[in-house]
């Protein structure tokens, strides 16, 4: 549905032309995961005491976070694997501490209140590098690694980040032609006035556009309005205006008749077209995707859960999975990258978009029109649980921006 | 203020205290005691429940550890993070508190019942006196008002920095722990402190003139503060708290007649003083006689069966709040009261046998609903940066 009167953040929220920021990788730097464990962040435990002891192996960087900042127990170490294990003495306004090179985050750690420690582990070739802990007096302080390049050469995390993109610009092509394809027997079904088809097929046509609103949703200016077009809701638009999905929703739900909906459906079928030739060449930005995801998320928490969305169908928990399903797609598009940036925020992500996924999934319901359960049924507790469990969703993943934009 | 013995003090205000004011007030986060129990009751509470929806102890601990970090920082007046991040990532602090002065403001965490059952390793660290609440003669309960795994009370004397702190608290806790319901309080009920006036509640009386007062300190060694004789070693500094949601039927009490409605209480509207006496703070005197041999404060009146007189001399701390939710949209009528916060050695000993005596004779009754209710373990205070809420309770 488009968002009035504020436009729902999303691909918009960044300029599409805007060169991809920092793209190249100094031949000095390479970074690989510790070999090892999978994931080469620890959580975060509880101090054993409050300042980390210092470490006599010359392979760990002992950071001590206080309120003054985050200096390295030595200013130098030699390239290679390194684990930094990092406690926060008394910083009640510090919580995480990243390693940069330049603005780029390499590598970090979260959830460090004071009285807590946890570690991180990056292979770092020659160089300077910052410790960046916000929020303290001192947040920015110099680590120099001396020695060689670290010999393995992974795919840079910019590399992986800028593949995500085109991976998810494959997925937004993807999801407008099989909304096309969907939508074809909706508008077959009404030119039949097949009401029990158009019915069926309208739930088969509705979960492509919702995946990938906030690229259509950038679509909103001047004549090309094409997210209202397809999608606006009946008090969004002037009554004489209204068209689109909705407008034949009401007709199959409410009125529950095809009468007059023929031009609408050919209408929406021109728009779908359109919008694919406006989206086909389209390129973006990780932190796009990643504003994008937040996005769709706020979508779901908005409009789906109070089933304002599919007011005549009801069939919006269809659309509310599929709000969730394209936001977790624009999040995996990025997560190679990502992980090397924050595993951890990397895998408290996608722990919690699993757990909204099997949430979703309880609702599932095959002989019910769109797949799912109809708004109608779902209880209050329902609904609450729902929210919630994407609200723990939206807060790490609207961390993610600001990790990717600089990488 | 003074400080006085007890494990908190007042910070002194901030130098640069233009205002002067009392809202600049401030009180030390760390301590041996919370603070929000023995400083005195500020005029705004935000209060919420929450639960636990992470079954990992770490996040819980993660949890309440930066829960501790942002309340150190929210107490003096400061973000609990940084406003200013970079362009592409959120505000660390939600913002809406940033130039006000703390107000007072005081943070306390309590531990439900629930949270000791099998999730997090917590069963045989669950405290006797954190029994759950027996069924109360005239519960009327509503689940999703009631219980939780957590709760945190938020008392300042501007209720936005009151608000600001269940906020960030819910914020931080996203993935680990759910708000199960909340609460606002617009105005103290208590009076916790000999330096306050004693306010009145949302039927027009002066209520907890006798309320146990902070300055008395053998009265909250032995009423308040858990000693020695906890079978919970945590436990001990801390205290136990009680809250109900207590709804006023006002439209029937604004329509009762003045005796009657001081018969019910057992003091004059207007004074505050008890039947038998003319000022507020003359000794009530549940002996007393009329010239036809009635008793003076009635039988059933809620002084007499609240005083510790009728329960072998146990007292509560009270530290409630008039709320008011808009109106109820079953019958249009306001929905506003008491939300009753009473701190406590041992609710078994205290709010609970005080509670089925009123419960069952009080004369407000025919005017009062219990529909939510609580019991909480709060622990100790904060010793230092370093510690947070229940630290001890994990190791």
């Amino acid at each position: 549905m488009p968002a009035r009167p504020r436009r729902t953040r999303g691909w918009v929220g960044l300029s599409r032309t805007r060169a991809a920021a920092a793209t190249s990788v100094t031949g000095a730097l390479t970074l690989v995961a510790v070999a090892g464990c999978g994931s080469s962040s620890s959580g975060t435990t509880p101090a054993a005491s409050t300042g980390a002891s210092a470490s006599s192996d010359s392979r760990t960087v002992d950071v001590v976070i206080t309120s003054d900042g985050c200096a390295p127990a030595q200013t130098s170490y030699t390239s290679g694997p390194l684990t930094f294990k990092v406690s926060n003495k008394d910083a009640t306004g510090v919580s995480e501490i990243e390693l940069l090179s330049g603005e780029r985050i390499l590598g970090e750690k979260e959830n460090l209140a004071p009285g807590f420690s946890g570690s991180f582990a990056l292979a770092l070739s020659a160089g300077d590098y910052t410790l960046y802990c916000p929020g303290a007096s001192t947040e920015k302080t110099g680590l120099k690694v001396t020695g060689g390049t670290v010999t393995k050469a992974p795919t840079t995390t910019s590399a992986l980040l800028a593949q995500g993109t085109k991976d998810y610009a494959q997925y937004v092509n993807t999801q407008v032609a099989l909304m096309i394809e969907n939508t074809q027997p909706l508008v077959d079904a009404i030119q039949k006035n097949d009401l029990t088809a158009a019915q069926a097929a309208y739930g088969k046509a509705r979960p492509y556009y919702e995946r990938i609103e906030p690229v259509a949703e950038s679509f909103t200016s001047g004549k090309d309005n094409l997210d209202s077009d397809i999608d606006a809701r009946a008090d969004d638009v002037p009554a004489a205006e209204w068209t689109g999905y909705h407008r034949i929703e009401k007709g199959l739900f409410q009125d529950k008749s095809t009468a007059g909906l023929q031009a609408y459906a050919t209408g929406l079928l021109a728009n779908l077209k359109k919008l694919q030739s406006l989206t086909k060449d389209l390129t973006y930005q990780p932190a796009e995707l990643a504003n994008g995801a937040v996005g769709l998320l706020d979508e779901a928490s908005k409009t789906k859960i109070t089933g304002e969305e599919e007011r005549y169908s009801h069939i919006d928990v269809l659309d509310l999975q599929a709000n969730v399903e394209g936001s977790e797609q624009a999040f995996a598009a990025l997560k190679p990258g990502l992980t090397n940036i924050d595993p951890t925020l990397t895998d408290t992500i996608a722990t919690r978009f699993a757990a909204v996924d099997t949430l979703l999934d309880k609702y599932r319901s095959a002989a019910a029109i769109g797949g799912f359960e109809l708004f109608t049924s779902l209880s209050k507790a329902d609904t609450t649980a729902i929210a919630q469990a994407i609200q723990a969703v939206s807060e790490p993943l609207s961390q993610v921006a600001g990790k990717v934009v600089n990488s | 203020m003074v400080a006085g013995g007890a494990g908190y003090g007042i910070a002194a205000a901030t130098e640069d205290d233009h205002s002067g004011s009392a809202a600049a007030e401030q009180w030390a986060f760390y301590g041996s005691h919370q603070a929000g129990i023995a400083t005195p009751a500020q005029d705004k509470l935000a209060f919420a429940a929450f639960d636990v929806t992470s079954s990992a102890v770490d996040d819980l601990q993660a949890m309440l550890g930066a829960w501790a970090a942002a309340a150190s920082r929210m107490t003096a007046g400061l973000p609990v993070g940084s406003v200013e991040t970079l362009p592409q990532s959120p505000p660390v602090d939600t913002g809406e508190a940033l130039g006000l002065p703390p107000a007072s403001l005081t943070i306390t965490v309590g531990f439900g019942p629930t949270l000791f059952d099998d999730r997090f390793g917590l069963e045989s660290r669950r405290p006797a006196a954190l029994a759950d609440l027996p069924a109360l003669p005239g519960d009327a309960l509503d689940p999703t008002r009631s219980g939780g795994d957590l709760c945190v009370q938020a008392c300042s004397n501007d209720p936005q920095v009151a608000f600001h702190v269940i906020r960030n608290f819910a914020r931080i806790g996203r993935g680990t722990a759910v708000m199960r319901w909340s609460q606002l309080g617009f105005g103290r009920t208590s009076t916790t402190s000999t330096t306050q006036a004693t306010p009145r509640n949302l039927m027009g009386f002066k209520d907890g003139t006798n309320n146990i007062k902070s300055e008395d300190s053998a009265a909250m060694d032995r009423f308040v503060w858990v000693g020695d004789e906890t079978d919970q070693p945590w436990m001990r500094g801390g205290s136990y708290l009680v809250s109900r949601r207590i709804r006023m039927l006002i439209e029937s009490w604004d329509a009762d007649y003045l005796a009657d409605q001081q018969n019910v209480f057992g003091r004059a509207k207007d004074t505050g003083a008890p039947l038998n006496g003319t000022q507020e703070f003359d000794k009530v005197n549940l002996t007393a006689k009329t010239a036809s041999g009635e008793l003076v404060i009635p039988a059933e009146a809620h002084i007499r069966l609240a005083s510790p007189d009728s329960h072998g001399g146990q007292k509560i701390l009270r530290r409630g709040y008039s709320y008011t939710d808009g109106n109820d949209p079953t019958t249009g009528q306001l929905d506003a009261g008491l939300f009753f916060i009473a701190f406590q050695k041992d609710p078994r000993k205290q709010f609970v046998p005080i509670q089925q005596l009123l419960g069952r004779r009080d004369a407000l009754n025919e005017y009062i609903k219990h529909v939510g209710s609580g019991v909480f373990a709060v622990p100790p205070g904060v010793s230092a940066v370093g510690d947070w809420f229940g630290k001890s309770l994990f190791r």
